[in-house]
């Protein structure tokens, strides 16, 4: 049912003809799949999976801009045997267990606070905020001419002992601010 | 020509050269036939590996919509120049990268098939899910391929496969050529030897044997025949010159025998000529003598019968006596002498040959004696119907002769007895004048029947021993025979056959 949903909702993306409404509609649709995508493209490390049933989890810090996109895209999924729920947290603190992480407006503006709060967490850390990959985020989600792009920052990622793969990454614009 | 007329030979290399190249090509059609398959086989296997790499290597490019990348990609299927056409389709089936760049209409479905990797429309084309593993599916990798690369393998291996079938069969023909000589040869031969037998008619031949196989066998039992037809016609030509030794010989006897024959023929013809000659020349002695008799002996009796008649007075009884003597011997000469020409008379008559009735014959003349000599009673039975082919006249002198010598010799018997019949005799017909008369004595039963042989003397009973002389030759004149039986005292038997 969820893909079915998922399905009709590109299909309206690709019907090209949107208004404004629409194209925020859309491009947080897509924000939202590629949320739900990353889970494919990253490995997290043993000890963040407490066992192989427990939910991956997709937490939204902040402003949700996905709506019911998120929940819809993910209802029904698995990764491997293990299915996706989505959190909506309001502060880093309310943080608990979470795989992937979305810091939305306007907390995300001042990334490098959470960041530091969660350094060192196996939290892949996702935002649409500027530089968000420079400013120690892992991956960026960058909008060029209505198409969305990736930046990523393998440095963090490594540091939270997560594996990114390279097919993500060919994907993607590599950020590395410490020059390496 | 028809396969069964060319000669063995050919027939043999022609037999081995079509066996040859039937399993040629079914060997051929088997491999091209495993060949076909197998190259699809592989063909399919390999552009299903290559969708399966370009599949998993193009999954972040769909989970993150980067069209360059997903062109990118699949550009490296420049590589392979038999890919015609190669399309990334994402989740809702829609194009989303596409190789070559610009392709379309008729070579990119405008939605994915159903997964999987399949022969359509002279292609090789594939669906291939694109996901990442265990996870939700991302879109389709859609694959087409010419059949080009099966093609040139199989345009390859056909070629390679008529230059191996041409040389295996010329391979195949040459060795052929050989082998077949085993087995004609033999038989070529045989047929050679056949031949020359049945036109020379020369069995001294034999086929020559190549082997100890069943044609060696053949040859051996042909070699066999001709040697029992040689023995056999050997023997046979011994026995025919025998067979021809012995017709010369016998040959050459018959001829001996037959000049013998006709030499002893010769010898009686002339003995018979003589004879004849001789008797003719006695009928005619006997007939001028007793004619020339008669005139003398009639002037002895009438002279002396003038002198009885005229002279009696002058002679005394004595002298009268001796007349009458006299005139008795010249009567009794002149009976004789009568008789003797009757004798000759048959011998010298025409013979006239008709159905005579015997039976009637024999009566009428029983009946004439009777009349002569009316004092005597003789019983006299003669069988009814008998008849016979000869001359009338003759015959009844015959049963005269017979009839009256049986009257005569019964003149003492006191129950007199004469019989007139017919017996069977040596598988024949035999008549029979039966009396119960004097007889005879049957040690002189071969002298009956010569001239002047009497075995009883004349004052017994009267008689001139020509009669039966006479019959006799009545009897050999008609072709037939006469004999007797009897015993003395105890009357006798006459049988005559005609």
């Amino acid at each position: 049912m969820a893909l079915l949903r998922v399905t009709a909702a590109l299909l309206l993306v690709c019907a090209a003809r949107v208004g404004a409404q629409g194209a925020r509609a859309s491009e947080a649709q897509v924000k939202a799949v590629f949320l739900f995508n990353f889970a494919q493209f990253v490995d997290w490390p043993p000890e963040a999976v407490p066992d192989s049933q427990a939910p991956l989890v997709i937490g939204i810090l902040g402003d949700d801009p996905f709506g019911d996109f998120l929940d819809a895209t993910v209802r029904g999924e698995h990764r491997g045997a293990r299915p996706f729920a989505v959190r909506r947290f309001q502060r880093v603190e309310d943080i608990t267990r979470c795989d992937i992480l979305f810091i939305g407006r306007p907390l995300a503006d001042r990334p490098e606070e959470i960041l530091a709060r969660l350094k060192n967490r196996p939290i892949l850390t996702v935002s649409d905020a500027d530089q968000f990959a420079e400013r120690g985020g892992m991956i960026h989600f960058v909008t060029d001419r209505s198409r969305i792009r990736l930046q990523i920052n393998p440095e963090p990622a490594d540091a939270a002992h997560l594996t990114i793969s390279s097919k993500l990454l060919r994907v993607a614009e590599v950020i590395t601010p410490s020059g390496r | 020509m028809a396969l069964r007329d060319w000669p063995i030979k050919q027939k043999m290399t022609a037999i081995l050269v079509l066996i040859s190249g039937l399993v040629l090509l079914l060997t051929s059609a088997a491999f091209a036939g495993y060949q076909y398959w197998y190259l699809r086989q592989a063909t399919r296997d390999a552009l299903s590996v290559r969708g399966r790499i370009i599949a998993a290597n193009s999954t972040a490019s769909l989970a993150f919509s980067n069209v360059a990348d997903a062109r990118e990609l699949l550009s490296a299927l420049r590589a392979d120049r038999h890919i015609v056409a190669a399309v990334l389709y994402d989740k809702g089936g829609n194009v989303f990268a596409a190789y070559p760049a610009g392709v379309a209409g008729d070579v990119v479905p405008a939605l994915p098939g159903p997964d999987g990797y399949r022969f359509e429309g002279g292609r090789l084309i594939g669906f291939q899910p694109v996901e990442e593993a265990g996870s939700q599916r991302l879109g389709t990798l859609y694959l087409a391929s010419d059949l080009e690369a099966i093609y040139d393998t199989f345009r390859l291996s056909g070629v390679i496969g008529l230059a191996v079938m041409a040389v295996a069969l010329l391979a195949a023909y040459l060795v052929s050529r050989v082998l077949q000589g085993t087995i004609s040869q033999p038989i070529l031969a045989l047929a050679e030897t056949a031949q020359v037998v049945s036109t020379r008619q020369d069995y001294s031949v034999r086929a020559p044997k190549l082997g100890e196989d069943e044609l060696g066998a053949l040859t051996d039992a042909f070699n066999q025949m001709l040697g029992r037809i040689e023995d056999q016609n050997r023997a046979l030509r011994a026995s025919q010159d025998e067979l021809q030794r012995y017709a010369n010989e016998l040959e050459q006897r018959v001829e001996a025998r037959t000049h013998e024959l006709q030499e002893r023929h010769e010898a009686l013809r002339r003995n018979a000529a003589e004879l004849l000659a001789a008797n003719s020349e006695l009928d005619a002695f006997a007939y001028s003598v007793s004619h020339d008799l008669r005139a003398p002996l009639r002037s002895i009796d009438g002279f002396s019968q003038v002198l009885l008649e005229d002279y009696a007075t002058k002679l005394d009884e004595s002298g009268q006596d001796s007349l009458r003597r006299v005139r008795a011997a010249s009567q009794r000469m002149g009976i004789l002498i009568d008789d003797l020409l009757k004798l000759a008379r048959v011998t010298r008559a025409e013979m006239r040959t008709e159905p005579v009735d015997l039976s009637d014959m024999a009566r009428d003349i029983v009946n004439e004696i009777q009349r002569t000599a009316p004092e005597r009673q003789v019983a006299c039975a003669i069988a009814p119907g008998l008849t016979a082919e000869g001359d009338a006249r003759l015959l009844r002198v015959v049963l005269d002769n017979l009839l009256r010598n049986s009257w005569k010799y019964t003149a003492k018997q006191p129950e007199p007895r004469v019989e007139f019949g017919s017996v069977e005799a040596n598988g024949g017909r035999a008549f029979m004048v039966r009396d119960n008369g004097a007889g005879f004595d049957m040690k002189y039963a071969d002298k009956l029947f010569g001239v002047f042989q009497r075995l009883h003397s004349a004052a017994d009973f009267e008689g001139t021993g020509v009669g039966l002389a006479t019959v006799r030759r009545i009897i050999n004149r008609h072709g037939g025979r006469i004999w007797a039986e009897g015993a003395v005292g105890q009357g006798a038997t006459f049988y005559f056959t005609l």
